[in-house]
């Protein structure tokens, strides 16, 4: 079909641009790799075919957006299956095969081909609408942002969107085209050969043209566009991928890996992990982590989308100097993300859950804040005390350690010292629920259910230390490792068989970061206790909370990070209560604002994520009345918020242990005991 | 320039203080032990003046407590350049009486060469604040007291002292000096742990050990105590007239009149 010049042409365009382009991949390659650690290309064999099928599900893009995700999923399938459509067309163009009027499997491919594209250029077209009239691109105004991202994100979204609109359009109406051509419809392909009714008294040269300059917008366009290629979103269509073939299987979200620098943690882009550099090119600039976010929800400075797109315009930017080490970049304080938002992450890994791309920006603050305390910034005053005080007491209330477990003494019963005699369930209570008087009646309910049930548990008492979580979190490396350590050695004087814990974030650590320190035993959080001894009838649940209307928050670091969200459910579904969900449930829970240290820092004014999350609870109707909380943090947290917010008598701040405690007749409301445990519990004169 | 800190740990009053059987002191069972808080502000100004000018800083002091080394280490890893212990048979725990300390640190910073000492304006145990004032004495050089901020001006030291009612002055003092200092212009640092574990695999603490106590005038510790409550406070309430009235009965009661 091509003349011998056109042909020309293209081979030519095929070595220029695809050698501009290679340079371009080449370049970010080299950039990705100055990053710190080994690419773990072993991975690659093992991960791709999961990769694939989760892609081909476009499972990672469907967590949001249903719409969007749809129209995506339009544009993605077509642009798939357009491989194989690009590479048909090209033998058309040089040695005349071709696929029109054919039947059998050639029926069926034109006929994908022709429905795709119609899909494709549906999907595109909506996605430019929306981005250009429906929902433009909006940072909060304190959000750092290199200059050039205003301007430069809808340019590159309206490039992306013609070459596609051109691209998948030309093809299309070139197929119309040659059905004119031919005389006849296919009816292969449908939609082409509706068009090509309309091209009918075209005359033939007429149509001649048409074919050669529709087959060049749809080939030769991906030429033009290659050079491009690198440094537009587009490129997440080969780095989102890799960032999910290439990401370790076996870390769990959360378990943090060392700093980096030597442990001085990250100042400069160099100074992260190499897929953090990739993350920057995975970024498709969607939003979606920004939306989830609860300090941009709040109007903090903070962008998770920013921070990647940040990265991504300073790289692009200097890209060649970068990747070829002869450049010294300039902090990230400076040009990727602002103090004020390093500090305002919660950590709730929101963004790392929601990115379609597989991006973890969480991660790269969390480096960040390590740089920051490891070089001596001035820190929130209360966050010093904090660390301060849990350097020298191993606790964050300033508070002496031997008075750790105080609490026990208002209890008629003994518990067991897990140091002295062996028990089943090390119970570790942590910081809020020891130490905090708000948080000790929740805690005696839980020991007396415990009790109750027979359970065979024990504690640490005075040898126990705050497990670290959200020290490490707020980058307190040296700290979190003396804490662990401290622990790990009271561990080692003990005999149990499993951990239970009252805290999710201690949960978390236990469960995750101390494995890496060896701790090799199973650690449950109280609420998957709880419903299994209610399950197995060793808590009868005797007065059934028909008439209780509540909702259940689960807390970031059981139900995002450790997806422990059906336990509470089982116990409230248990109860009999009538549950509601609220909107953001489950692991896409919304953070109350006290993760990764937060809760020691003096908050920023304005609307808080806590009375937000209120607000949205309310939402659930007149007569919700339980706001039923499973983390020590929370209860402090939503406490707070629901005074603050004007809910305070209408809504309550509950522990899910005490409607248990109601419904096994522990607060000595209407059930009479119907165990001997029961009845010894029920006479503790606290009950 | 080289200044010294004299650094020195009080009882950490997190924990509830108990008094010992003898009544002459605190139950050193029970006792852990913090820098002084005030000590702590005085490294603070003395690693700002190092930023500012280059000068060294040395920190000191007279480990009473058996954990000394854990303030000096921490000093170390907060950028301190040199930690000095005075080492002695000393009971651990033990309170050292101020003369007897002032006299142990002059001792050692006579061995040294010096142009600034700062020392905590007061401590939990010196609210009369006299290590400054004696060290100087001592040593025969000025001293300064409830100083604010240290500066360095053109090779002449500024310093400003708060009076009482809102007064500071500013004063430039001759060296070398001993300056008391009431608070370091922003708040101490923070030490990350990884630095302090850091400055305990590769800082030296020098040693400097003293056979005997030196001799000073010393009032002898009679006996230590919890200040009892020795009456209650009795709000009367009622209207104006009523309290009126009970006022004037209990004045009778007493026989004030009659």
């Amino acid at each position: 079909m091509l003349t011998l010049p056109e042909r020309i042409a293209f081979v030519l365009l095929v070595v220029v641009c695809g050698s501009i382009a290679a340079r371009g991949f080449y370049r970010i390659y080299r950039a990705i790799t100055r990053g710190e650690g080994e690419i773990p290309l072993h991975l690659f064999l093992r991960r791709v075919i999961p990769v694939t099928v989760e892609i081909l599900l476009q499972k990672p893009i469907l967590k949001a957006r249903p719409v969007v995700s749809l129209f995506h999923a339009f544009v993605f399938f077509a642009f798939t299956f357009y491989t194989l459509v690009n590479i048909f067309d090209l033998a058309e163009g040089f040695v005349g095969f071709s696929t029109l009027h054919r039947g059998g499997i050639w029926g069926v491919y034109n006929l994908i081909a022709d429905l795709l594209s119609v899909a494709a250029l549906i999907g595109m077209a909506a996605l430019l609408i929306r981005r250009f009239g429906l929902k433009p691109f909006r940072f909060n105004d304190t959000v750092l942002l290199n200059p050039h991202v205003p301007g430069g994100i809808p340019r590159d979204s309206l490039i992306v969107g013609t070459f596609i609109l051109l691209h998948v359009g030309s093809r299309w109406f070139g197929q119309a085209i040659r059905i004119a051509a031919s005389g006849q419809p296919d009816w292969w392909q449908p939609t082409a050969s509706v068009v090509s009714f309309a091209l009918m008294g075209v005359s033939e040269q007429a149509l001649t043209v048409g074919e050669h300059v529709t087959w060049w917008l749809a080939l030769g366009l991906i030429l033009l566009f290659l050079p491009y290629f690198p440094y537009s979103k587009h490129i997440h269509l080969i780095v989102a991928p890799l960032n999910w073939i290439l990401r370790d299987p076996e870390r769990p979200l959360g378990q943090l890996e060392p700093p980096t620098n030597g442990g001085e943690g990250a100042a400069r882009l160099q100074e992260l992990r190499w897929y953090q550099l990739m993350d920057a090119y995975a970024c498709i600039m969607c939003l979606r982590c920004q939306d989830v976010c609860p300090a941009h929800n709040t109007a903090q400075p903070l962008s998770p989308a920013a921070l990647e797109i940040n990265k991504r315009y300073f790289l692009n930017e200097h890209l060649a100097d970068f990747a070829a080490g002869t450049m010294e970049p300039p902090p990230l304080l400076h040009m990727a993300i602002s103090k004020e938002a390093v500090w305002a992450c919660t950590t709730c890994a929101a963004c790392v859950d929601i990115c379609p791309t597989g991006n973890r920006p969480m991660l790269d603050i969390i480096d960040i804040r390590r740089h920051l305390v490891f070089s001596g910034d001035e820190m929130d005053p209360n966050l010093q005390e904090a660390l301060e005080s849990l350097a020298r007491q191993g606790n964050s209330f300033n508070k002496p350690a031997r008075r750790r477990a105080r609490w026990t003494k208002e209890l008629d019963f003994k518990i067991k010292d897990a140091r002295k005699e062996p028990v089943e369930y090390l119970w570790f209570v942590g910081d809020f629920a020891s130490y905090d008087p708000r948080m000790q009646e929740n805690t005696k309910t839980v020991a007396r259910l415990f009790h109750m049930a027979g359970l065979d548990f024990g504690l640490l008492y005075e040898g126990e230390r705050n497990s670290g979580n959200d020290v490490r979190r707020v980058g307190e490396e040296g700290l979190f490792e003396m804490l662990v350590e401290h622990n790990m050695k009271e561990f080692s004087k003990a005999q149990f068989k499993a951990i239970v814990t009252t805290d999710p974030h201690t949960y978390n650590a236990l469960k995750n970061e101390y494995k890496a320190y060896g701790l090799d035993v199973p650690v449950y959080h109280y609420t998957e206790v709880l419903a299994d001894l209610i399950e197995s009838g060793r808590l009868p649940l005797n007065d059934k909370l028909h008439d209780v209307v509540a909702t259940y928050h689960d807390p970031c670091y059981l139900g995002r990070y450790n997806r422990v969200t059906e336990a509470p459910r089982r116990i409230l579904r248990a109860l009999g209560i009538d549950f509601r969900e609220m909107p953001r449930h489950g692991v896409n829970t919304f953070c109350c604002g006290a993760g990764g240290g937060r809760i020691w820092m003096d908050t920023a004014t304005g609307e808080r994520p806590s009375e937000q999350r209120i607000k949205e609870a309310a939402g659930l109707g007149d007569d919700l009345r339980y706001f039923v909380v499973a983390c020590p943090k929370d209860m402090a947290m939503y406490s707070d918020a629901v005074k603050t917010a004007g809910y305070e008598g209408r809504i309550e701040v509950i522990d899910i242990a005490q409607l248990v405690a109601r419904a096994v007749g522990l607060n000595g409301e209407g059930a009479s005991a119907s165990t001997p445990q029961a009845a010894d519990v029920a006479r503790s004169p606290a009950g | 320039m080289d200044i010294v800190v004299a650094l020195k740990q009080v009882p950490d009053l997190v924990e509830e203080l108990e008094i010992n059987d003898e009544g002459t002191g605190l139950d050193p069972d029970v006792l852990s032990f913090v820098l002084n808080e005030f000590d702590d502000h005085a490294l603070e100004e003395a690693l700002l003046l190092k930023e500012e000018t280059g000068a060294t800083v040395t920190v000191i002091g007279v480990d009473t407590t058996g954990e000394l080394d854990q303030a000096l280490y921490t000093a170390l890893a907060k950028g301190a350049d040199r930690a000095i212990k005075i080492v002695g048979d000393f009971e651990e725990g033990e309170r050292l009486p101020i003369p007897v300390m002032a006299r142990l640190l002059a001792g050692a910073l006579q061995q040294m060469t010096y142009d600034l000492v700062f020392t905590g304006v007061q401590a939990a145990d010196d609210l009369d604040g006299q290590v400054a004032p004696m060290l100087a004495a001592l040593l025969n050089v000025p001293h300064v007291g409830v100083v604010t901020s240290v500066a360095r001006v053109n090779g002449v030291v500024k310093v400003q002292k708060e009076f009482w009612g809102g007064i500071t002055a500013d004063l430039e003092v001759d060296l070398p000096a001993v300056l008391g200092i009431q608070a370091a212009r922003q708040a101490p640092r923070y030490a990350p742990v990884s630095r302090v574990r850091q400055a305990m695999k590769e800082a030296t603490i020098e040693e400097i050990e003293v056979e005997d106590l030196p001799e000073a005038p010393v009032a002898p510790l009679r006996r230590m105590f919890i200040p009892e409550v020795s009456g209650r406070a009795e709000i009367l309430e009622g209207d104006e007239a009523t309290i009126a009235e009970k006022i004037v009965d209990i004045l009778r009661e007493r026989g004030l009149i009659t």
